[in-house]
């Protein structure tokens, strides 16, 4: 390998030791007409973790790829790229041969995508992934491949049998992990992380940053972690950027920038994030969304959007410049006027301010739906050598729940994916035949009354798969009308899908309509599907992961106009989400209830004020604890409170209480007794734990393995 | 369901009042159902080389049915003539003084009727069979399974020898059809298993919550995301029927009737032993008929899953884009 | 039901349902070949008596028992593998497909693997050279030919190759003046006979396999592993064929099991053109010279081993393809 004997000083920066230099580094598009990465200049310090964020499309994975010298054809890739050695010599990265760039990746720089499941050929066992990288890099096997048992291990997973397993055969939480020791098997000094967790759920997520910060310090890793989920990455991050439009518009230590943000841009995320601490009316949604390469506005990128912008900021680009000590660098004209204009609160004090709407009245009125030891079973596909002996397993997807919903409700079901949420859901709404217990819709069982089906919608958590891609918006649009109102002139539901598009924001509608579903963004998408669900008229809509797949300065957006259409539509939601911050947005705001699902039941349910003060089964303290928060004391160092990551198969769900194998504070006796849902005594909703029972013989039996002796 | 909740809702839109009637409804379908995709049709140079070859043959079938060229009979012109040598006779004439382009368009309209015939045959079948099986489930889907499970397990080939001895075909509708009697199995088994993914996306779900009926999902949710590969496969069964009737007509196991290639191919291939290379335009204008048509069918399905891509439409009305693309959507061919 | 368990008894039910066809096709359709050589024997001033102890010994059938027993009596026959005599070769059918089977099957298989193996070869490289001249040459010779038919190939190799200039044989499909055998001289005598038929069979499916070998070569290129791959410094020529190729070929395999359908159903038309003595030549054979039994048998043979060709690709799939548990082939 060739090393330069280029030795240059950071200049501005005063840590004395960075890794990797990017200076003035571009990529272009189209003969370099179109800029996806403008004048990206970092330095990444020696052991840190730089966190950067931006939304999706605003050239971050293209910073990724271009530290790799891996930009996708037909990009063109210019600047300076130099990386350190720990000897003290240097490479320059876009000066290496082929062969020495072939060497140079995963040996020095490894990297991990975000979907796990898209990085493993899925005709080969993960084994051979790592058998042939070790193999490709000339090292030793047998030696390569017992660090690798070591790396899947400290991730918490059974390296046989993670190894032996095909991609499909994984979790994708494992599968997620298995590509992090894949990544780590070379030893490298830089891990970059492309979006690793986005697809996973929020418990999984933490749990994996927690590890990763683990494995950082285990092994001295420099780590560049890419998100457009910014209180994620402020758990772990030493430092933190922000992308906006292909440039970097502020950098800086985590601290400054959570607690002294200075770009209007920052400022603006930190504000439309969900957050557990902050008041409900302290967050906001950004306006507009980001420019594409082609069209990116003159002067400052961001002040179409800017509530501080002035001429200056539409003519004068920015510099990224030194503001504060601590190197913290921002590109903006007003920093001052941002930080004075620009509140965020992150005080504790006004989080439970009242609730904007009281709670139902609970009136001696029938119930809108009443479940009663529901009950849906699957038969479970099987392996090969299954096939040929015994009887299908059966999944318990949900297992004897019982929940009442009013007219005008809403119910948030939180949990991990693999719980039931999605198959209780749509149970609930009749689009899953249950296999025991009881619906009933208005106090008639669920298939035999009339207008059930027309009053029971649902909105999907991909939009893109949600909206038939042959049909256009007005087409789709008039398909509930179709049905709510069969005698309704074609002159008449136009006028009637122009006013619901323009009252959902999207104008000017007649350009709209015309449109087909891939004419349209991810949010635009989401209103098309909310819209359709309630032209329907629904007396209960099913929202299944509704905002997940929309980027998170676009999720408060969406969840106010859900509220804002309940009032209107005089509709009940069912709330699906594995995101506590989001189900407490909501269901504070409604004046709703969470319900905890796992593995098929329901272990405990009440308003969210009380579950995020008051959590009692140790479930939904599991699910507190992987909510990222933004406070400055916030530290992710900790592990995470389970004794096991990954959720139980539920072919064959854990006897006693199904969360004893992971519970904290789990002992003998929930091996052996299964806790009912009983209502809490001092406090609202019920829960379903033997610690509720001052006197229950859990308190005498002895605690399980790795589980805490005294809890609390 | 009532109207009361309206009431809520501003249902008056700011924008104008215009009021939208049969014409403009007929208008609106034409555009989106006929301009449209012959558009994008025209825009891709293999469809539209298929297309125009094509239409040549629909052209020489409309020249055999208002009789503007001569019908074919024995001893009306000289023997052995070879091609290009006698402008009355371009393509030549056979040994027993047959014009043979006079052969080979009296000939179109029985094939092309066969080809439209085995090629609705097979792919009819297999959508209606697929669809059904696959969107129903259960035991309707078992059985059908089954049954069409049995039909791929024969053999085609042999199957409509034996089935055109038996049944001794002589129109070109039935021969159409007995030539496909079971090519439309394989076709729904891959239709059915495209339909299972289908029933799975959320907008059918959606359309369920919605109480939409069953015929309805089928024909807006369901089938237009079939018809790509539905097109391309009635090219290929189409294809499918015409080498086949052509190489039973060559074997002389299917009933002569009248004229067509396979037949000429025959009589040509018969005497070319005998006349060797003098009799070389004989043999080679119902084999350039053949591969034309085959060709022609293959080029026009090559750009026919376009026609039903939205993006491939907006792209081409010239409408906005939005960034995220797609890979090409490529379409299993055999 | 288990898959394989349920795959294996559809074996027996498929042939047993062959039979049936067979059967009914035989006896039941009007003017259906008994009929007809029934007249013919009658012609020749047979009585009926005569006529029908002849087509019992023909087809093991006793036309004066009902049918029900002589539909038993024809599937007992069929197992005991007695498909009746062969009125013009006047030997025991059996034997006649005893000697052309193995023909049959040594055609259609090293066909099939040329033609998959050409054609997996042409796509990859049309893939790995998307956009240049040899992609678009490739792209419109694989077109055209998928336009000719094969036996327009086998008709022009006779006419010039076989008759004109003599290099090839016209029939048969080994020297008859060699003894068969193990030995190098009959070996390539075998090899000399099958050369034309094979290359003639080959031609006509390498258009299509190459097109869809390209298409989904493409398609793999694009994913994201083949990306990760390269990032972790494994070699082009691994990446080719462990990661690129293996991906794009599984996807085809389902394709392969109806494309040896309908080459088994091709000999027909093949064997009898070059008169290589195979199932498809006999059973032509048997039609033209209205020897029913033979060609009944011919056909029902012919879709057994399309029956046992299908199970075992059914069979095999989960063991090629790691992410399909077997019985799930078409399902998700």
């Amino acid at each position: 390998m060739s090393s330069d004997t280029l030795t240059s000083q950071g200049s501005d920066e005063r840590q004395p030791d960075p890794i990797l230099e990017i200076t003035d580094t571009n990529v272009t598009y189209t003969d370099g007409e179109s800029y996806v990465l403008e004048d990206a200049s970092v330095s990444i310090h020696r052991d840190e973790i730089l966190g950067i964020v931006g939304e999706s499309g605003s050239g971050k994975s293209m910073f990724a790829s271009a530290i790799l010298d891996a930009v996708p054809d037909p990009g063109v890739l210019s600047g300076q790229l130099i990386y350190n050695r720990r000897d003290g010599t240097t490479v320059d990265i876009l000066g290496l041969s082929d062969e020495q760039l072939r060497a140079f990746r995963w040996e020095e720089i490894a990297m991990v995508f975000q979907g796990a499941m898209h990085s493993f050929n899925p005709t080969m066992k993960i084994k051979t992934h790592f058998t042939e990288t070790l193999q490709s890099h000339d090292r030793s096997v047998g030696e390569g491949m017992s660090f690798a048992r070591e790396l899947l291990e400290s991730l918490y997973l059974e390296p046989e049998r993670v190894l032996n397993a095909y991609p499909h055969e994984l979790s994708g939480g494992m599968q997620q992990r298995a590509l992090i020791a894949l990544s780590m098997v070379l030893n490298p000094e830089v891990l970059i992380m492309d979006e690793p967790t986005a697809a996973l759920d929020l418990l999984m997520q933490r749990s994996i940053l927690s590890l990763l910060n683990d494995l950082q310090e285990e092994y001295d890793l420099t780590i560049v972690f890419i998100t457009h989920d910014l209180p994620l990455v402020a758990g772990i991050a030493d430092r933190m950027a922000i992308i906006y439009a292909f440039e970097f518009v502020e950098i800086g230590p985590r601290d400054a920038i959570i607690a002294n943000a200075a770009h209007p841009y920052t400022r603006a995320l930190l504000q439309a994030t969900p957050n557990i601490n902050s008041p409900l009316e302290a967050m906001q949604s950004i306006e507009g969304q980001g420019p594409a390469p082609a069209n990116v506005p003159s002067g400052c990128r961001f002040h179409p959007r800017c509530p501080v912008a002035t001429d200056e900021c539409e003519s004068v680009e920015p510099t990224l410049d030194a503001h504060d000590a601590n190197n913290h660098r921002v590109a903006c004209h007003h920093v001052e006027r941002a930080r004075e204009e620009l509140t965020i609160s992150t005080d504790e004090e006004g989080a439970f301010s009242a609730t904007e709407r009281t709670t139902q009245t609970t009136t001696d009125a029938e119930s809108l739906l009443e479940l009663s030891d529901l009950q849906v079973h699957f038969e479970a596909s099987q392996g090969v050598i299954e096939q040929f002996i015994g009887e299908p397993d059966v999944v318990k997807a949900v297992d004897g729940v019982s929940l009442s919903i009013e007219a005008q409700d809403l119910v948030c079901l939180l949990g991990e994916s693999g719980c039931g949420k999605t198959t209780l859901g749509k149970a609930m709404i009749g689009l899953q035949e249950p296999t025991g217990g009881s619906i009933t819709f208005r106090g008639e069982s669920l298939d035999e009354h009339d207008d059930a089906r027309a009053a029971l919608q649902i909105i999907h958590q991909d939009p893109s798969s949600a909206l038939n891609p042959n049909r256009r918006i007005v087409d789709i649009l008039s398909e509930p009308l179709l049905h709510t109102h069969p005698n309704a002139s074609i002159t008449e539901r136009r006028r009637r899908i122009t006013s619901l598009l323009e009252r959902i924001g999207m104008t000017p509608a007649d350009a709209y309509i015309e449109r087909y579903p891939h004419q349209l963004s991810g949010g635009e998408k989401q209103r098309v599907v909310l819209s359709r669900a309630l032209l329907m008229d629904p007396d209960a809509v099913l929202a299944d992961e509704a905002i997940s797949a929309v980027d998170v300065s676009l999720r408060i957006e969406i969840m106010d106009l859900l509220l804002e259409l309940q009032e209107e539509f005089e509709t009940s939601y069912l709330f699906i989400s594995h995101d506590l911050s989001n189900a407490r947005y909501i269901t504070e705001h409604a004046g709703g209830r969470i319900a905890v699902m796992y593995l098929g039941e329901i272990v405990e349910i009440g308003s969210a004020q009380r579950l995020l003060t008051d959590p009692r089964h140790p479930y939904t303290e599991v699910l507190r604890w992987a909510t990222p928060d933004l406070g400055l004391d916030t530290d992710a160092d900790d592990e995470p409170p389970v004794r096991e990551i990954d959720v139980p198969d539920p072919i064959d769900p854990p006897t006693g209480c199904r969360f004893h194998t992971r519970c904290p504070v789990a002992r003998e006796t929930c091996v052996e007794t299964s806790p009912e849902l009983r209502d809490c005594e001092d406090g609202d909703g019920a829960v379903a734990c033997f610690r509720e029972e001052p006197d229950h013989q859990y308190w005498e039996s002895d605690p399980l393995d790795g589980a805490s002796e005294h809890p609390e | 369901m009532q109207m009361s909740t309206d009431t809520d809702v501003n249902w008056q839109s700011e924008q104008t009042d215009e009021t939208i009637d049969w014409r403009d409804r007929l208008h609106e379908g034409f555009v989106l159902r006929v301009y449209e995709p012959a558009l994008i049709a025209w825009n891709d140079r293999r469809t539209q080389t298929g297309l125009v070859i094509v239409v040549l043959y629909l052209c020489m079938a409309l020249v055999d049915l208002f009789g503007l060229w001569r019908d074919a009979s024995t001893s009306q012109a000289p023997r052995m003539l070879g091609a290009f040598q006698n402008w009355s006779y371009p393509l030549g004439t056979t040994q027993s003084g047959v014009d043979v382009l006079a052969l080979i368009i009296d000939s179109t309209p029985f094939i092309l009727q066969m080809v439209l015939a085995g090629g609705v045959w097979a792919t009819g079948v297999a959508v209606i069979v697929g669809t059904i099986s696959g969107y129903k489930g259960g035991l309707t889907d078992s059985v059908i399974t089954a049954i069409s499970d049995f039909f791929m397990s024969i053999p085609g080939l042999p199957l409509v020898i034996v089935l055109g001895i038996t049944l001794e075909p002589e129109s070109p509708l039935v021969l159409g059809v007995i030539l496909t009697i079971n090519y439309w199995a394989g076709l729904g088994r891959s239709i059915r298993s495209q339909v299972l993914s289908i029933r799975n996306e959320s907008y059918v779900e959606a359309s369920r919550a919605m109480g939409t009926n069953t015929v309805r999902i089928i024909r807006k949710d369901i089938l237009p995301n079939l018809m790509p590969y539905v097109l391309v496969n009635f090219v290929f069964a189409a294809r499918y029927t015409i080498f086949a009737a052509v190489a039973l007509y060559f074997l002389g196991v299917l009933p002569y009737t009248g004229q067509n290639w396979g037949i000429t191919l025959n009589y040509a291939y018969n005497q070319g032993a005998l006349f060797g290379l003098e009799a070389i335009h004989w043999l080679l204008a119902p084999i350039i008929a053949i591969v034309g048509l085959a060709c022609g069918l293959i080029l026009l399905s090559q750009g026919m899953d376009r026609i039903f891509n939205p993006r491939v439409r907006t792209r081409l009305t010239g409408e906005s884009e939005s960034v995220e693309s797609t890979p090409e959507h490529t379409t299993e061919i055999r | 039901m288990n898959y394989y368990l349920r795959r294996t008894i559809r074996i027996p039910a498929t042939i047993l349902g062959v039979a049936t066809l067979t059967f009914g096709l035989i006896r039941l359709l009007p003017g259906g070949p008994f009929t007809q050589l029934r007249i013919q024997l009658r012609r020749r001033g047979m009585d009926a008596q005569e006529i029908n102890a002849r087509i019992e010994a023909l087809q093991n059938i006793r036309p004066e028992k009902s049918l029900p027993e002589q539909y038993l009596d024809y599937l007992i026959g069929v197992v005991q593998l007695d498909l009746g005599q062969s009125i013009s070769l006047n030997k025991p059918v059996i034997e006649v497909i005893g000697q052309a089977l193995p023909w049959t099957v040594f055609i259609v298989v090293v066909s099939t693997l040329l033609m998959f193996v050409l054609g997996v070869l042409l796509g990859s490289l049309q893939a790995y050279w998307e956009g240049t001249t040899f992609d678009s040459v490739g792209s419109g010779l694989s077109i055209l030919f998928m336009s000719i038919p094969y036996y327009i190939y086998a008709v022009a190799f006779l006419v010039v190759l076989a008759f004109s200039w003599g290099v090839f044989p016209t029939s048969a499909a080994a020297d008859r003046s060699i003894e068969a055998g193990f030995t190098v001289a009959y070996a390539v005598s075998v090899l000399h006979h099958a050369a034309l038929p094979i290359i003639s069979f080959t031609i006509g499916g390498v258009g299509s396999t190459a097109l869809s070998m390209r298409g989904n070569s493409i398609q793999v290129l694009g994913r994201e592993f083949v990306e990760v791959a390269r990032l972790r410094g494994l070699s082009d020529q691994r990446i080719a064929t462990r990661y690129v190729a293996m991906n794009a070929i599984l996807p085809m395999y389902t394709g392969l099991l109806l494309l040896v359908g309908f080459r088994l159903g091709g000999t027909v038309v093949l064997e009898e053109i070059f008169t290589y003595p195979g199932l498809g030549f006999y059973l032509i054979e048997g039609v033209n010279a209205n020897d029913y039994p033979l060609m009944m048998g011919c056909f029902m043979v012919i879709t057994i081993a399309l029956v046992l060709a299908v199970y075992f690709a059914d069979m095999t799939y989960g063991l090629i393809d790691p992410r399909i548990s077997v019985g799930d082939a078409d399902e998700y």
